[in-house]
């Protein structure tokens, strides 16, 4: 096990670097996060399944200004471990699935929180190196950017490490403690968290004309999707 | 005086760097040192045997500056060009800060519009689509989708602004980036759509005839547009996810 944590805060740091410090080129979304965590923990597939459903429901949050969205990121760390250990030992039933993905909110407040701390401290390397260029030192604004670059992997790699903690923790000590049944009753929640993250992308791309569309697509796909199972 | 080129290398530092523009993103200057770090090797180029000047403009470019990252590097090649003709002597050094400043706000409100709220959820949901058929095709989708237009914004927008602030202006004129937000958005309502049939036909119809499948359809469109509602009403996805979460553990209690 300590070799997939290992893996873990390696990718972990690599996807919260891309997250805000580095590139932005979308490896830190919860699709790739949650496969490549169910991957380094035993079960790609059902790391994807809980990062489907993630990747959406926070797209209405934009980081604009100084607003900073829940971590996504770290809600997919969670998720994506726990959902690969779950299925691994008693399987990922729906209600499992869907307790994930409800308490993997608050991972994401507690990243969010995180992600706040770091940008505070960089408050304080900003201004060493304002200092520092004031006295006359150039580099300092390179030896500046290390440090935030650093501070912000390094978070990153304690959150992935504390997060995939977490995760399985969750899926072997917490869920196994309900039955099958209390686990069915919870899952009558499942069917509002994929709808939530349409809604989400829906209110993102929301103008006079994509009302109709958005709902008229819903329709055909619905009733294509309908069909198709009940004539299988 | 005589102009300092701007060595090729020095070119493909500061296109590098641009990569890191937030890379000490901070409540206070924001993307400063980020900004500052960028434009560094075109400065040494530029003042390569003037320290004195050399520092009054690394600390030009250490005041706040923020803007959406994918646009700043239209920012940073024009700020490089007209660095370039300060150390020239052809301009004054507060034209790059009044550049700067005028337009950060508007392209970062452009920028935000078209990546955020268009690009990334447009590939989100096809990539989150794809992702049922298999994981892999979904990541591959997703990446694909934003990095195709999102590398090619900061190329294009980086060369224009190294042909000057009057080149950067003329490329996001062309770019159209308002119509280019419309279209996207118009792709993500539709896969969005796609998206909540897939999974209202999944989930919600277990079995039964077409009238439960009917109001197994209007209830997942309720439940969209209640959503929708909330979030025009600053209620946020982790405050629905919260109240869903207690719901739950109510139904475990019970």
């Amino acid at each position: 096990m300590a070799w997939r944590f290992l893996l873990a805060i390696l990718l972990g740091g690599l996807c919260y670097l891309d997250r805000t410090a580095a590139c932005q080129l979308m490896l830190h979304r919860p699709l790739v996060v949650a496969t490549l965590m169910g991957a380094v923990f035993g079960n790609m597939a059902a790391g994807a399944q809980v990062g489907v459903v993630l990747e959406l429901i926070y797209l209405a949050r934009l980081p604009v200004g100084a607003s900073i969205p829940p971590d996504d990121t770290g809600a997919a760390v969670f998720g994506g471990s726990a959902a690969a250990i779950a299925s691994s030992s008693i399987g990922l039933d729906t209600g499992s699935f869907t307790a994930l993905l409800l308490l993997s909110v608050v991972i994401a407040e507690a990243g969010k929180a995180a992600d706040r701390f770091v940008r505070k401290v960089n408050v304080r390397i900003a201004r060493l190196t304002a200092e520092s260029v004031d006295r006359g030192d150039v580099q300092a604004v390179e030896h500046g950017l290390l440090a935030g670059l650093t501070l912000f992997a390094v978070t990153g790699m304690v959150l992935a490490l504390v997060f995939s903690g977490a995760g399985v923790a969750v899926s072997k000590e917490l869920l196994p403690r309900f039955g099958p049944a209390s686990r069915g009753n919870f899952a009558i929640l499942l069917p509002a968290l994929p709808l939530l993250g349409a809604a989400s992308v829906y209110s993102c791309s929301r103008t006079e004309r994509t009302a109709v569309v958005f709902f008229l697509t819903m329709v055909f796909v619905f009733g294509g999707t309908v069909l198709f199972r009940w004539s299988a | 005086m005589t102009m300092q080129a701007l060595a090729a290398r020095s070119r493909r530092a500061v296109w590098r760097r641009q990569f890191l523009l937030q890379g000490c993103w901070n409540y206070e200057g924001m993307q400063n040192v980020g900004f500052a770090f960028a434009i560094l090797p075109a400065l040494r180029d530029f003042y390569a045997n003037r320290p004195e000047e050399a520092l009054k403009a690394v600390k030009r470019h250490l005041e706040f500056f923020n803007t959406q990252p994918a646009m700043g590097a239209l920012i940073l090649g024009a700020s490089v060009r007209l660095e370039e003709r300060v150390a020239a002597g052809e301009t004054d050094p507060r034209a790059v800060g009044t550049f700067k400043v005028g337009l950060m706000g508007s392209l970062g409100a452009i920028g935000d519009s078209f990546f955020w709220g268009a690009l990334r959820p447009m590939a989100s949901v096809a990539g989150a689509l794809l992702a049922l058929l298999h994981p892999l095709l979904g990541i591959a989708a997703l990446l694909l989708i934003y990095n195709g237009v999102h590398l090619t914004v900061r190329r294009r927008g980086f060369a224009a602004g190294m042909e000057g602030p009057e080149g950067a202006v003329g490329w996001l004129r062309r770019a159209a980036l308002n119509v280019r937000t419309d279209d996207r958005k118009m792709l993500a309502a539709i896969l969005a759509g796609a998206y909540a049939g897939v999974f209202a036909g999944r989930f919600l119809v277990q079995g039964g005839g077409a009238l439960r499948a009917l109001s197994s359809l209007l209830l997942a469109a309720a439940a969209v547009h209640l959503f929708v509602v909330l979030f025009r009403k600053a209620v946020s996805p982790s405050e629905i996810l919260l109240f869903l979460l207690f719901v739950g553990v109510l139904i475990l209690w019970l």
